[in-house]
């Protein structure tokens, strides 16, 4: 049995061929990790979630270098690319990169869109410059995933290169051991983008997902990022994002939490230049034993920035999903705008929410404001409805999708709008 | 037995007895008014036809076409063909009329209409109550004043074209126009496979729905019944004079 221990991060180290920069983050990485304690409910970030039954510990699953055809790939991801927005692709399925498509013109513009480890030997500098800057040892499950990563995806996008159609990632566990993978997007100054990371399974044994994402805009850079998660039952997953935004850069976010057992977000936009702007949008539906946390931090360092989040869910059967938002202005942050959302629907009386905004204010002149509310399904909207001969799960379905539509409404992406759609209503009648 | 009938109904919310042993028979075919002082228990006997389920039925029976449909769920019923104009019709914000109608009529015929199919018949409905198409977008309810509301659920009725309808109220609050209006449309469901009961307070929207048959309904029964003079007198001589001579009678 193997352990999470030095040996087993200078293994995976010298398997991907790293650069010796490289294995020193790992292993400072590492100390941390072994410093830290697995969080318990005594943390205030974490006194909602159960973590007994989480496969901590697990052993991390090692490369195998597979490759696949298109025709080759696993259903899950052929049938998400018949109705998708992407126009190029990595797929991933547990740690290996196993077909990519990047259009050609983008690549010849300088567009990087590639494994981690290979944009290591193709552009080592952009990956060395930017990696773990935005996600590195912030708690045990952050040091984890930097010291024991075994694979990820990496975006890079010139300055001034602006493409429209999105660029995805999808990534299918393959379930009994831990995986940990990152996303490292960079755009240059005035860059724009589109990502689309996905995460899909079918229902597993008890397997642990660590995933990061790290997002650095340039002046002026506009980046559209959505995190997906339909992964199937057994999958504890746990996400941690951060973007870097500088001068009048914008960012709209996107993190969905539809499957697995266990879902955390730790969601954080940091607006370090003037005129940085971050739209923060969360969708969130829970069925059966599953349990989201959501933890988002809005940042306000720098003056004239804004952020908007909105995050909207549902819970049905027991399900829990937990809301904790903070804005965050520090003193020089003057002129912001921040404003804050969380809306929860209510379907079963065993369900529950439980959604904490908070505000941290170093700054006078701003306009701030912050709600939350949490609600049962209306049962006299159900009866109405219903006496017009809906079903009571599609009256329900109707109810949640017409609750969850103002964050559906701000996805400019339609394809995979429709995808969320679909989920919701399955999910209905499950 | 093509009709709705109404079986010795009693019924109770949080422990309160509102019906008490209600009878009434509507023949598909006909259109009765059913009449009565406010708190009679008008809308109580609607919305239990309609299986709402704040109410428990503690005797009696309610049968549609001879079967009884207590036990159905309010879904049920409706897809059996049985309709309730709400009093107070429900806002429900994000869902659009046109989606929301599609489905329920979807629901109804148990197959998928197509698109073109229902346009046809939502355009015919909104010809006959003179709206216009672009309240097919709004969210069902939000925001609509009173009048809209209920022209609103004389739509539902004109697209879903139930066997039994139940219309509670749907005069009060409206101006003499939309009054008419909502008369045009409950006329244009009037036919041989088409039975209502309309509830209403007053009798000036009998003036424009003309009743086979009335029925007065006080303190949780029927105490009496008639033509449509029975309406006129009634208006006449007000709820009082009927509480008189019921007790006279008692
Ligand atoms: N939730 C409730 N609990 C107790 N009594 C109620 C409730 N709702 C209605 N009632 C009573 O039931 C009676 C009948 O009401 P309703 O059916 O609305 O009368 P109508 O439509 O004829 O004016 C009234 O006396 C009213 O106060
Ligand atoms: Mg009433």
């Amino acid at each position: 049995m193997q352990v999470l221990d030095k040996t087993q991060v200078e293994a995976i180290s010298r398997a991907l061929k790293e650069p010796g920069w490289l294995l020193e983050k790992r292993l400072k990485a590492l100390e941390a990790f072994a410093r830290l304690s697995y969080p318990s409910k005594k943390d205030e970030a974490w006194r909602y979630t159960d973590l007994s039954e989480a496969p901590l510990e697990q052993e991390v699953e090692t490369p195998k270098g597979l490759s696949l055809s298109r025709d080759e790939l696993p259903e899950l991801v052929k049938r998400r690319l018949e109705k998708t927005d992407v126009s190029g692709f990595l797929v991933f399925v547990g740690p290996d990169l196993v077909y990519a498509e990047v259009p050609e013109e983008l690549s010849a513009k300088g567009l990087v869109f590639t494994s981690l480890a290979e944009a290591l030997k193709t552009h080592p500098g952009k990956v060395e410059a930017t990696l773990f800057r935005g996600v590195y040892v912030e708690d045990k499950f952050a040091a984890e995933n930097s010291a024991f990563f075994t694979h990820g995806a990496f975006l890079y996008v010139p300055a001034g290169l602006e493409v429209e159609k999105p660029l995805g990632v999808f990534k299918v566990l393959e379930g009994g051991k831990a995986s940990a993978g990152r996303s490292l997007i960079f755009l240059e100054d005035n860059a724009k983008a589109a990502y689309i990371e996905e995460y899909l399974s079918l229902d597993l044994p008890p397997t642990l997902h660590l995933s990061a994402t790290e997002m650095v805009l340039r002046p002026g850079a506009r980046l559209r990022h959505a995190h997906v998660q339909t992964l199937g039952d057994g999958v504890w997953h746990f996400h941690r994002q951060r973007a870097l935004l500088e001068r009048d850069a914008a960012l709209n976010d996107l993190v969905v939490n539809l499957g697995g057992r266990y879902a955390r977000s730790e969601v954080a936009s940091e607006l370090l230049g003037p005129g940085a702007e971050s739209e923060m949008l969360g969708l969130y539906f829970g069925h059966g034993l599953q349990h989201f946390d959501h933890y988002t931090l809005q940042h306000h360092v720098e003056h004239h920035t804004r952020s908007d989040l909105l995050y909207k869910g549902a819970v049905k059967d027991e399900a829990r999903a937990v809301f904790s938002g903070l804005i965050k202005l520090e003193r020089g942050a003057q002129k912001t705008d921040a404003y804050q959302a969380n809306r929860n629907l209510i379907l079963s009386p065993t369900a529950r929410v439980d959604s904490i905004p908070q505000l941290e204010i170093g700054a006078n002149d701003v306009r701030c404001t912050h709600g939350s509310t949490t609600a049962p399904v209306d049962e006299m909207q159900l009866f109405y409805l219903q006496s017009r001969g809906l079903s009571r799960s599609l009256a329900q379905e109707l109810l949640v999708k017409a609750h969850l539509a103002d964050v559906l409404n701000r996805i400019p992406l339609k394809a995979l709008r429709a995808h969320l759609e679909a989920v919701i209503e399955e999910k209905v009648r499950i | 037995m093509n009709q709705l009938e109404i079986r010795d109904l009693w019924a109770s919310i949080d422990g309160e007895t509102i019906l008490k042993g209600v009878n009434l028979v509507v023949p598909k075919g006909q259109v009765h008014a059913l009449m009565g002082p406010n708190g009679a228990g008008k809308s109580t006997l609607g919305k239990i036809l309609a299986g709402d389920p704040e109410y428990t039925v503690e005797r009696g029976d309610i049968l549609l076409d001879g079967e009884s449909i207590l036990d159905l769920s309010p879904d049920e019923r409706a897809r059996k063909g049985l309709f309730l104009a709400f009093q107070y019709p429900v806002e429900v914000p994000g869902v659009t009329i046109a989606n929301f109608l599609r489905l329920a009529l979807q629901a109804k015929l148990g197959r998928e209409v197509g698109v073109a199919e229902f346009w046809t018949k939502v355009k015919k409905a909104l010809e006959v109550l003179d709206w216009d198409e672009s309240y097919l977008s709004r969210h069902l309810n939000e925001g609509f004043s009173g009048g809209e509301k209920k022209r609103n659920e004389i739509l539902q009725l004109l697209v879903l074209e139930p066997a039994y309808a139940v219309l509670d109220e749907t005069d009060s609050g409206l101006d003499i126009d939309a009054l008419k209006v909502v008369a045009r449309g409950v006329n244009a469901m009037r036919g041989p496979n088409f039975g209502a009961l309309v509830i209403t307070h007053y009798q000036r929207l009998l003036n424009y729905i003309v009743p086979d048959r009335v029925h007065v309904m006080m303190d949780g029964r029927i105490v009496a019944e008639g033509g449509p003079e029975l309406a006129l007198e009634l208006e006449a001589k007000g709820y009082e004079w009927l509480r008189e001579r019921v007790k006279e009678e008692a």
